[in-house]
């Protein structure tokens, strides 16, 4: 059974790839849970919104980047490195993962490449700059 | 103090002497501080603080959205949009807002606008054909002022909720107390139930209980003391 927090945060696309996977499969397999996508849409229309909802958006538990990359080396505390392990892998937080994958990439041999992608992302936008003047 | 020993790139364990509350202080502020002058110096078409500012969010912004779109080019391409969606939007940007969850934001919008172009939209997912309400409901525009209203009031509602569970944790952390933070994440965001809470962290339903318990009561008057109700939020009806 998928709990409706977790089809909220499908709706805010803040689950894992993991869950989003399970999450599209078993929509696609079973109308009572699209009943229950629809319900929650509605639900949002009529401006309720959750407080996991809020947690998720602004990412009230979220451990910053320093701290992230010290649990990638394994430098801090015990308890701390538990909570960050349990909030990347249990909460399965979708933007901690992408600071992780970040982290991951830069200590790889892909750093050359996402260079030249971010050439790419700044000389395709560095005009705005040069018309906003 | 010695801010050295802080740095998260040591090889060693270093010394903590403050405790992880003022690593997380420390760290959160030197990062929105950063990140308020580049955006600063941004508005002053700033040419190198744009470049950095893409250095510095790019990576992740791109692992966030490769998690949703497998097609390489097609995550580039939103991580472009994404960054020109930010700059379009400067006059309308709070400094006061943490600039990365607001990229992540831009970033899940041009998300859902690509997988509604290529018919993968979670709308889309639920709708049994192109002629039911909801699908039709994925093109209804509603009048800019009734939008307006209940969006200022959902965004009162949300700060209200936020500032309060904020405190909440933030005192758990000073404690050290990083548990019952799993608890409240556990019911709260991910929506388990009590047993399954208990089952999983290996404490007894009756300990769950009580820390729900005193979070509702505590998010709840918080939010009636701003003046609203907490009566949209499923959680605090309980």
């Amino acid at each position: 059974m998928i709990p409706r927090e977790t089809l909220s945060a499908y709706l805010d696309d803040a689950l894992s790839d993991v869950e989003t996977a399970q999450v599209e499969q078993a929509l696609r397999q079973n109308e009572t849970l699209r009943r229950q996508l629809r319900g929650l849409l509605q639900d949002r229309d009529r401006g309720e919104h959750s407080v996991g909802a809020v947690w998720r958006r602004q990412r009230l538990s979220c451990p910053n980047r320093e701290q992230l990359g010290s649990y990638l080396l394994g430098v801090l505390e015990p308890a701390q490195q538990d909570y960050i392990e349990f909030h990347l892998r249990t909460i399965g937080c979708a933007f901690c993962q992408a600071n992780m994958a970040d982290l991951q990439a830069q200590q790889q041999e892909t750093a050359p490449q996402a260079q030249q992608r971010r050439k790419r992302v700044f000389d395709s936008s560095a005009g705005l700059l040069k018309s906003k003047k | 103090m010695d801010l050295c020993q802080f740095a998260p790139n040591a090889k060693q364990k270093a010394p903590f002497p403050l405790g992880f509350r003022a690593i997380l202080i420390y760290t959160r502020s030197m990062s929105t501080d950063s990140d308020r002058l580049l955006v600063q110096q941004i508005r002053q078409s700033d040419a190198r603080a744009w470049e950095h500012l893409i250095a510095r969010y790019e990576g992740r912004l791109f692992a966030f959205v490769h998690r949703r779109i497998k097609d390489l080019a097609a995550c580039e391409d939103i991580v472009q949009e994404s960054f020109i969606g930010f700059f379009t939007s400067l006059p309308n940007y709070d400094d006061g807002r943490e600039l990365q969850t607001y990229l992540f934001t831009i970033a899940s919008h041009k998300i859902t606008d690509y997988l509604r172009r290529n018919g993968r939209h979670p709308l889309q997912q639920a709708s049994d054909g192109p002629n039911d309400l909801l699908h039709l409901k994925l093109d209804d525009q509603p009048a800019a002022s009734s939008v307006a209203r209940s969006h200022e009031r959902q965004a009162l509602e949300s700060d209200a909720v936020a500032r309060a569970l904020g405190n909440l944790l933030d005192g758990w952390r000073a404690q050290g107390d990083l548990e019952r933070i799993k608890v409240l994440e556990l019911l709260l965001v991910k929506g388990w139930a009590n047993k399954d809470v208990a089952k999983f962290l290996r404490i007894s339903e009756q300990q769950v209980a009580n820390i729900r318990f005193a979070a509702v009561k505590k998010v709840s008057e918080h939010v009636r003391d701003a003046g609203l109700s907490p009566d949209v939020f499923p959680e605090l009806q309980e």
